[in-house]
């Protein structure tokens, strides 16, 4: 589902960010990317999405390259790669309901959206996707008062709105308790499952991965250092992603 | 050897700090009497005489004696000013409200499409910031003729100056990250403005919108003094007739739509908070 082909970036300064990186996730899989500080995880993400644009290489969202889109054809495909973040982002004055089918803005045109609303049926999807993340009593309720492990899965729903393919995720429980932090890796996992979604996860929690996810890619310097089913990555690998970047 | 070498460090330092103390002294002593000159020379310059002050009181007495008790019988010839002075205030702020949105993103940093865009939106911001309303008064009577409809432009075009400024110093303040999660999503850029910067900024502006309409009142008041119309007109035709009575009713209603607009600007401002 996203193919990543020797991506490479490489900053004005001179700096290389990624090297030909590839990389692959299959529809219902959930993949997690480690490594350490500044090791080129969240410039990877940003590549995919196109907020950053790469130096060279390809990614494949199904069968169109990403890298070569530009404007109208970029927005439009977006709307297949969900992304979420360490912080929810949400918008914190709106309604939970509102935030959660924002994500199909994009797909109705601006004149609909702005003068008549969104349709019944994407506002009933989206509470639909709010009792999948068992947050359904709060639809009504203004984003800013959630709490943190709430507003990720608010983020998550909002996500799923979008009906995408691909869901990519930054460190998305960096700011959570351990409680809930395993509650959105479980939520993650199940949404792979169930959504067919090919789930790509930067994580800095090396026993989430181990216990959440299909494939471990371990990176280092803007280079893959494994890319591994989950019961082959060893510890001692881990480490080294780690201990490398610090030396 | 050594100590003698600390007494010298020691002593050159003691010396170093008395003298940065004198200097500081010094500018301080200057400081003061720098604000000592200006103080005196705006007495000057204002020709300020207290004596006067002790002199003009029998005359103020006999304008409050001639004043009370104030003419009531004009108050229903005074309601048709009064809603014009409303009325202008609250035109000059819609007009303001109307051309300082669109300003305030051209002008707003973090989401000008162009740098010539964001330095044009700012001169005009600046400029009619710059002109006082009262001035703006004065060009657009002379545009348009005397009346409320050259009050209200003259709150409008000043208002946007005010609340551009303020728009766009708001929307720089406000936290893009959930804007790009938006745009993420693959929202186009109106919708992005809808559903997120709107609802975002909204109780902001409301509130700044809401100051304006405050300050646009007490503003409006004076603009009939230069023929652009409502209660403020009426005042200087009373003063120049020295219907004195009738002016200390025109000063309570004043009073009231100041005092008043001003209750419920803050009361709505804080439930918008």
């Amino acid at each position: 589902m996203l193919r990543v082909r020797a991506l490479s970036l490489r900053y004005p300064d001179g700096k290389l960010a990624l090297t030909d990186f590839e990389l692959e996730v299959e529809r219902g899989e959930l993949v997690v990317v480690l490594g350490g500080n500044g090791s080129g995880k969240s410039t990877l993400l940003r590549c995919i999405t196109r907020t950053l644009k790469p130096t060279s290489g390809e990614v494949w969202l199904g069968e169109t390259n990403l890298c070569t889109l530009e404007g109208e054809k970029l927005r439009r495909a977006r709307l297949e790669l969900a992304m979420v973040w360490q912080q929810a982002n949400l918008i914190r004055r709106s309604s939970v309901l509102s935030n959660v089918a924002s994500g199909t803005l994009g797909r109705y045109s601006t004149f609909r959206t702005v003068c008549r609303g969104l349709p019944a049926t994407e506002l009933d999807a989206a509470r639909g996707h709010l009792a999948d993340v068992g947050l359904a009593a709060l639809a009504e309720q203004r984003a800013g008062t959630l709490s943190g492990g709430q507003a990720q899965r608010v983020a998550i729903a909002r996500a799923l709105a979008q009906r995408p393919r691909v869901l990519l995720a930054d460190e998305p429980v960096a700011s959570l308790d351990p409680e809930a932090s395993e509650e959105i890796m479980r939520l993650l996992q199940r949404l792979a499952r169930s959504e067919r979604l090919a789930v790509l996860c930067v994580l800095h929690q090396i026993e989430l991965a181990y216990a959440y996810a299909d494939r471990v890619v371990g990176i280092r310097n803007g280079r893959i250092a494994f890319n591994l089913p989950r019961s082959e990555v060893s510890r001692d690998a881990v480490r080294q992603l780690y201990i490398s970047e610090a030396a | 050897m050594s100590a003698d070498i600390a007494q010298a460090h020691s002593n050159g330092a003691r010396g170093a700090r008395g003298w940065t103390d004198a200097v500081r002294l010094a500018t301080r002593f200057v400081i003061l009497l720098l604000a000592i000159g200006v103080a005196v020379q705006t007495f000057i310059v204002v020709e300020a005489r207290p004596s006067d002050l002790i002199t003009g009181v029998h005359g103020m007495a006999d304008l409050i004696w001639r004043a009370v008790p104030p003419d009531f019988s004009k108050l229903s010839a005074a309601a048709w000013p009064t809603l014009q002075t409303i009325d202008i205030a609250l035109f000059g702020t819609f007009v303001g409200i109307i051309l300082a949105v669109p300003l305030a993103l051209l002008a707003a940093a973090n989401m000008t499409p162009s740098r010539l865009a964001y330095y044009a939106a700012r001169a005009v911001i600046g400029f009619t910031r710059a002109v006082p309303d009262l001035v703006w008064a004065l060009l657009f009577v002379t545009a348009v003729g005397l009346g409320p409809f050259p009050g209200g432009l003259a709150l409008g075009v000043h208002s946007v100056g005010m609340l551009g400024r303020l728009f766009a110093e708001t929307i720089e303040q406000m936290d893009m990250a959930p804007i790009q999660a938006l745009q993420l999503t693959g929202a186009r850029r109106i919708q992005v403005f809808s559903h997120g910067i709107i609802p975002s900024i909204l109780p902001s502006l409301l509130g700044i919108s809401l100051y304006r309409l405050d300050e646009n009142i007490r503003s409006s008041l004076v603009l009939g003094f230069v023929g652009a119309g409502g209660i403020g007109f009426q005042l200087l035709t009373a003063m120049n007739l020295f219907q004195y009575q009738e002016v200390s009713l025109l000063l309570i209603i004043i009073f009231v739509i100041v005092l008043g607009a001003e209750r419920i600007s803050a009361a709505l401002r804080e439930r918008l908070a």
